[in-house]
Parts: C-alpha cells; structure tokens; sequence
C-alpha cells in the first residue's frame, strides 16, 4: 500500500523515525538491527518514498560507512580470529559482528530520515514550530538544507569548469588533484557567503521577524490515521525494548 | 498628486572617503513610474538600498540627508516597518526565492506581518493573477525559468500589498514577451495608485515611466539620453 505524499503530518513522521532511530541505537544485535531494517524499509515504501532512488541516494555514503566498520572490526581484539598475518590478527569474528552491526544501524538511520523527505520543508518546519520550537530556528535549519543541493552544483559546476581545461582529475596524482580542489574552494567558499547575504536581505526585507509571532497560511492538523500510526509506533516501540531488554 | 516619497541632501559613502551620493535631492508621486538611469557603478543600487532602508540598517557606510516616506523619516523606522510599505525586487531572483513552494514563498511577506490566514489567501491569488502565474502555484521555485522566477519574486513582494515597488534591474533577466508582460504589470500597479521605481541601464525598459532621471557624478538629474 503507497500513502498519498502529505497525507501524513510530518510530526507523526518525525515521531516515528525518533521511534526507529532510538531502537537502532539501543540494541545491539543483528538479528533484531536487521528486522528494524526490513521494518523501516516497508514503512519507506509505504509513506511513497522510491527505494531505488533512496538507495542511490545512500549509495554515496556507503563508502564511508563500510571504511568505518572495516576499521572498528580491525580495531575490536576480542572474539576468534577469522583473519591474521601470523601472530598478529587483523579481524575477529566480534569485530565482524560490530562492523556489520554499524552498517546496520548507518542504514536504519538514513532510511528512516528519508521518510521524513516525504514532507515539504515548509511542512517540517510548521511541524517543528507547531510542536513548540521558535520559528527562527526551524527556518534557519530548513534554509540551511534546502542551499546545500545549491552548494553542491556550484562545486559540480566549478570541476566541470575545470576539467573543460583540459585537466583530467582522474588521470592527475592525487597530491595535485588536492592543489586543484583547494583553487576552487575559495571562490565556492566567497560565493556562498555572499549568496547567503542577499538572501538575508531579502528575508529582512520581507518582514521576517517584524513582530515576535507570525501567522501560517498552512496549518497542520492531525488526522485520525495520524493518531492510529503514533499509537502503533509507540506500542512497537515499547513491545520491542521490553521484548529486547528482558 | 502628493509626494509619497521624499530625499533631501543625500550624501552616502561606504568607506568614509568616495561619496557615491553627493547631495541627492528626489520627489516620488504617489502612483508615479519613475525610472532611473546611469552607467554601470554610477550608484543606482547603492541608492535603491539607501531608499529602502538597506544602507545603512545592514550595509553600513556614512550616510547624512533625509529619506521620508510618506512623511516619516526611515531613519526612525525598523527594517520590518519599512518593509511593510516599500517592497524591492533585486536582479537575481534565485537569491531571493528560498520556500519549496511558489505558495509558501508568497505567503512568506504576509506572515510575518501577521496579516490573518484568509487574507493571505486572498493575497496569495490576487498576486498570482497579477502576474500570470496562477497555474504554478504549486511548484518549486527552483524548476522555473530565470523569468519565472523574477515574476514569483515580483508577486511575493506584491502579496506584502506596500505603497512602493523598487526594481534594481529586475526586467534584465527577461526575454522581450516576459518585458511587455512586465510593462503590462507595471502599468497595473499604476492603476491601483501604487508607486514604481526601477533602476535600468537598458533604455528599451523605460517606455512606460513617467519620469526618467540619470544618476551622474551622484546626483540626479531629467535623463536627456546619452
């Protein structure tokens, strides 16, 4: 079943990727890290999210997560060697376990927030204010991260630039490659400051912070199929812990 | 028709040493199109700034002489104040757009004036219908055309219903339908008594403003071409 995008108020959304996040980072075992996975995948594919370009998405920090967990299973010296050179060994059955346990974990995290991209941002923030955090906030936040797609075609841009010179980045060392990104940081850097800087004006010149409240144009309200979904979530929730912990 | 808007002896520099204004002195009529032209560097979105409240409320520099709207000095006035009677419209819509939606961004202004939901609404399709953008009410900002775009940034400074619309070079960006588009705009405003002032360098915008000054050497004088 595929819930219809904004159906949903991005609050009882938040409440259950608080919900999934918090029992990814309680428990510690890989059979129920992995359940919490196929669980959070079938609530992303439920709230309409396409697992495909999710997956795409991820796929970019996948790389840094396995070099995280391939360092902590290095790092972990108890449990039966399963890897060494002569006496000294390199990767321990625990190790193993630990190492896929992060990845788990990465995972649950990354997938369970992209339910929450199911929401507009203007959606999150009247969500976050609704809840009770001041508007500036908020606002800053989802500015913030609406600007870093911005950030990072004007960096896409700059290499293209780049390379359009005739410098093939993959063919360089990498000691020169670093030279070259670091020409190109100072301009993005400048270029974003300023960016920001007319875009505050243009914030002020709307009135932003005129009076210490501020009406919405979209109001949020909750409904029945809300509360149901925050009922489930927290009886899951706590069903889960007490299945886990006792 | 009286004067909405009011500058006496304005002198402006940002170091302190190059005065980019040298005793500027202009009167805007209410529902007047007044449009002001210069070279490049001459000033003209130095002084935009200095007539909505910009300079020197958030860019500094030494500024001296009187900027009154509507009788009141803006020197008194906060930012939030002034915007509520003065809207501006700068070159580069995408500094300017930042809400995922062309509703949210138009119902950004009227918000934070607190100016009740039902009104917004109301404002929200009255600044649509003005420029023609009803059917994108919906989108992203992001997935319009340059043109588009200036027309949103247009409207979400119309929604906040001020007396005065300043434009700093906001029909460059435009092809020649999206500039008649805008003239036709312009002159609607002027219907409903609300003031425009426009700063270009291209003389082909200027065919509906009442009035055509040139800011030279920092001050400004009747435009008599170049």
């Amino acid at each position: 079943m595929k819930m219809e995008e904004n159906k949903i108020d991005p609050r009882t959304k938040l409440i259950i990727v608080l919900c999934i996040s918090f029992l990814a980072i309680i428990v510690r075992d890989l059979v129920s890290l992995f359940q919490l996975l196929i669980l959070t995948l079938i609530l992303s594919i439920f709230f309409g999210k396409n697992f495909k370009s999710s997956f795409l998405k991820f796929k970019s920090f996948l790389y840094i997560i396995f070099a995280i967990a391939i360092l902590q299973s290095l790092f972990s010296n108890q449990g039966t060697a399963v890897f060494s050179i002569g006496k000294f060994t390199l990767i321990t059955d625990y190790g193993l376990k630990r190492g896929l346990e992060f990845i788990l974990r990465m995972m649950i995290v990354a997938f369970s927030a992209n339910i929450l991209a199911t929401s507009s941002s203007r959606e999150i923030i009247q969500g976050f204010v609704q809840m009770g955090m001041p508007y500036e906030l908020a606002f800053m936040v989802a500015t913030g991260i609406r600007f870093l797609p911005i950030m990072r075609d004007e960096i896409r841009d700059s290499v293209i630039a780049i390379q359009l010179r005739g410098i093939d980045l993959d063919k360089i060392p990498i000691r020169e490659r670093i030279n070259i990104y670091s020409y190109i940081f100072m301009p993005i850097v400048l270029g974003s400051i300023s960016k920001a800087e007319k875009l505050a004006i243009s914030i002020e010149m709307r009135g932003f912070r005129a009076y210490d409240s501020r009406t919405s144009y979209n109001q949020l309200s909750m409904s029945k199929l809300d509360y149901i979904l925050i009922s489930i979530i927290t009886v899951f929730t706590t069903v889960f812990l007490i299945l886990y912990l006792y | 028709m009286n004067n909405i808007m009011e500058v006496e002896n304005l002198h402006f520099s940002y170091d302190g040493k190059r005065e980019i204004l040298k005793g500027l002195d202009l009167q805007v009529k209410k529902g007047e199109i007044l449009a002001i032209v210069g070279l490049s560097g001459e000033g003209k979105t130095t002084l935009l700034n200095c007539l909505c409240g910009i300079i020197p409320k958030i860019y500094k520099g030494e500024l001296s002489g009187k900027i009154k709207i509507l009788g009141q000095d803006i020197s008194e006035m906060k930012l939030s104040q002034i915007s509520s009677k003065i809207g501006i419209v700068f070159q580069d819509p995408d500094s300017q757009l930042f809400s995922p939606t062309v509703e949210d961004e138009i119902a950004f202004g009227p918000e934070n004036l607190c100016i009740h939901r039902e009104e917004i609404g109301r404002r929200i399709e009255k600044s649509l219908k003005l420029v023609q953008m009803e059917s994108y009410r919906y989108e992203n900002p992001n997935n319009l055309s340059g043109g588009q775009k200036q027309l949103i940034a247009i409207a979400s400074v119309l929604s906040m219903d001020g007396e005065i619309l300043l434009l700093d070079e906001a029909l460059s960006q435009l092809d020649q339908m999206g500039k008649k588009h805008m003239e036709s705009i312009l002159l609607n405003l002027k219907s409903q008594d609300k003031t425009v002032i426009t700063v270009e360098h291209d003389l082909e915008n200027l065919q509906i403003a009442d009035r055509i000054l040139e800011l030279r050497d920092g001050k400004l004088s009747e435009f008599k071409g170049w």
